[in-house]
């Protein structure tokens, strides 16, 4: 890798990109070694299973309700992935706005900041009021939630420019939504990333909030049934299912992302070798 | 705050030698920024008047407003008072016209296009009607105006700092431009880099005869281009003298040992040494 740096310029410096996912192995090996410890734990201290259910009791607990999870999920799911979209949506045309019509995003702004701070996991039960148990209350909330990271990245890839640049585009005639359209949105995709993968975390936990609220289907909904009876494994398995939803939801993003702009600096070889 | 309060002594204006035609004519241009509500004078009364086909160097102390004036010619910046024309018209027309190219210390090249694509993008901004075939072909040819001939397929993360700013300059010098204005276009580079920028740049003006007006903190690298050198002053910021050059051209490696290389040299030293003790 020094050598790299150091040659700078030389023709056969590799153009291989070193992949930020995690090294799975030896994670996959820590985690393999703390669950046989849980395991073990459980068993030689007699923790009942509605207290601390084994792992071995929460496996048993996936398969038995396998059918019932999978339903839970793709309710789930569902939520998720449309929220997620909207929330996208949403995010991307305030920060567009803001950033385009600058006296009234000068206006806007400090509202959106100052409704940040509204604890929005409270609305749910309002929404629920308002919306019924369907989707709908679920998909607001997460909006509400996830679109603030999406509004606020934007914005700040599409302030990134440099003003020098921003001149030479001036100079040669081009006006405010040519600037927009073919360098500040562009420039703008890696931010975006940025706000996306927070977004999209952030609308799992809306989803499962919003089913907590009040819910008769979905992976929220499942937990809070089974914790009402005692069925810890349950609990723990829909736990374990939410988590890898949310995983495998999070690495589409990165997995877009990286199509989408390769030349994001976190892809630099030579930003990343020192 | 300090600019404002100084009164400024009459300029001294040495005019521009005769036998040429001046291109950009800019006469008792005056500057004024707000900032934090207060109004700063930042350029006061400079006349600058620069011949067709010269090279012309500004320099000065760092915040003298050289970067300021030089957004005055190109139309960036409107003066609040005096008049500015570039080839007889206001210099933001001339822009649009293509007449003005502009280099930045930054390179600022978009990091989704790779060199060529860079190289073209201001004139495919600027003409929306040109041929794609055409704008890439121009864009080749200056890239391989600047050196760059191997390098078109290069992203800009893969290119050094001496190569991205020869990419801005190609990209300015496709749209053709009669003048080409530049703000401390080598100032993030090393000495070594620098120097050889600046024999590119030379032999760029040599061979296209463009009007470039070159804001420096080198004094060498002042020496070695210009035709003339505007030294400029603080209190606020003005043209304190503009000193010919008379090296002979054409200018290489050898010039720096001349005699009249030396002088010039000294001189400038001594004039900003001045400006810099009127500053501080
Ligand atoms: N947009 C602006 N708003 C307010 N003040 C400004 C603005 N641009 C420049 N100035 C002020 O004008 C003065 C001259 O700035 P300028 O950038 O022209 O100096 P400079 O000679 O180019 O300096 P340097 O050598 O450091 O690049 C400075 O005092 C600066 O603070
Ligand atoms: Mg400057």
């Amino acid at each position: 890798m020094t050598e790299v740096v150091q040659s700078g310029m030389s023709q056969d410096r590799s153009d291989t990109v070193r992949r930020p996912l995690p090294d799975f192995v030896p994670a996959a090996g820590l985690m393999i070694v703390a669950l046989l410890l849980w395991e073990l734990g459980v068993r030689l201290f007699n923790v009942p299973e509605f207290v601390v259910p084994a792992p071995s009791a929460v496996f048993r607990s996936l398969i038995e309700s396998r059918y019932h999870l999978m339903v839970a999920a793709k309710v789930t799911a569902i939520e998720v992935l449309v929220g997620f979209i909207l929330s996208a949506v949403v995010g991307i045309a305030v920060a567009l706005v803001i950033a385009r019509f600058e006296r009234f995003g000068r206006a806007l702004y400090p509202l959106i900041v100052l409704f940040q701070n509204v604890p929005k996991v409270a609305l749910a039960p309002i929404f629920i009021l308002w919306f019924g148990y369907d989707m709908a209350p679920k998909l607001l909330l997460i909006v509400v939630i996830a679109f603030f990271p999406v509004t606020i990245d934007m914005l700040a890839g599409l302030q990134s420019v440099e003003p020098s640049f921003v001149s030479l585009m001036k100079s040669v005639g081009a006006n405010k939504n040519k600037i927009m359209l073919r360098v500040r949105i562009p420039h703008a995709l890696p931010h975006l990333f940025a706000g996306l993968k927070v977004a999209i975390t952030f609308s799992v936990i809306g989803a499962i909030v919003g089913e907590f609220a009040g819910a008769n289907a979905g992976l929220g909904y499942v937990i809070q049934f089974a914790s009402t009876q005692l069925d810890t494994p349950l609990v723990f398995s829909a736990l374990l299912v939410i988590s890898v939803l949310g995983l495998a939801f999070y690495y589409v993003v990165e997995l877009a992302e990286r199509f989408l702009v390769p030349w994001s600096p976190k892809y630099d070889t030579r930003q990343r070798s020192h | 705050m300090m600019l404002a309060e100084t009164a400024a002594p009459a300029p001294s204006v040495v005019s521009a030698p005769d036998t040429a035609e001046a291109q950009i004519i800019g006469r008792h241009i005056a500057v004024d920024f707000t900032h934090a509500g207060r109004r700063q004078r930042v350029l006061q009364s400079v006349n600058i008047s620069i011949p067709r086909g010269s090279f012309v160097s500004l320099i000065g102390p760092s915040g003298c407003g050289k970067s300021t004036l030089l957004k005055v010619l190109a139309g960036l910046v409107p003066p609040s008072e005096g008049s500015i024309t570039v080839d007889g018209i206001a210099p933001e027309e001339a822009a649009k016209k293509r007449v003005i190219g502009l280099v930045f210390q930054e390179a600022t090249l978009l990091p989704w296009k790779n060199a060529l694509e860079n190289a073209a993008f201001l004139l495919m901004t600027a003409d929306e009607s040109i041929a794609k075939s055409e704008a890439f072909g121009r864009a080749e040819a200056m890239l391989k105006l600047v050196g760059l001939r191997d390098a078109e397929n290069k992203m800009p993360s893969q290119l050094s700092g001496g190569m991205r700013q020869r990419v801005a300059i190609a990209r300015a010098l496709a749209l053709d431009p009669q003048v080409l204005l530049m703000d401390e276009p080598f100032g993030a580079l090393d000495a070594i880099t620098r120097e050889e920028m600046s024999e590119c740049l030379l032999d760029i003006w040599e061979r296209t005869g463009k009007t470039i007006v070159l804001v420096t903190h080198s004094i060498d690298e002042a020496v070695l281009l210009s035709d003339e050198v505007h030294v400029m002053g603080t209190g606020p910021a003005r043209i304190i003298e503009t000193l010919p050059i008379t090296v002979a051209r054409p200018r290489g490696e050898e010039s720096y040992s001349e005699p009249a290389f030396k002088a010039a040299e000294k001189r400038l030293r001594g004039l900003l040494i001045e400006s810099h003790r009127r500053t501080s």
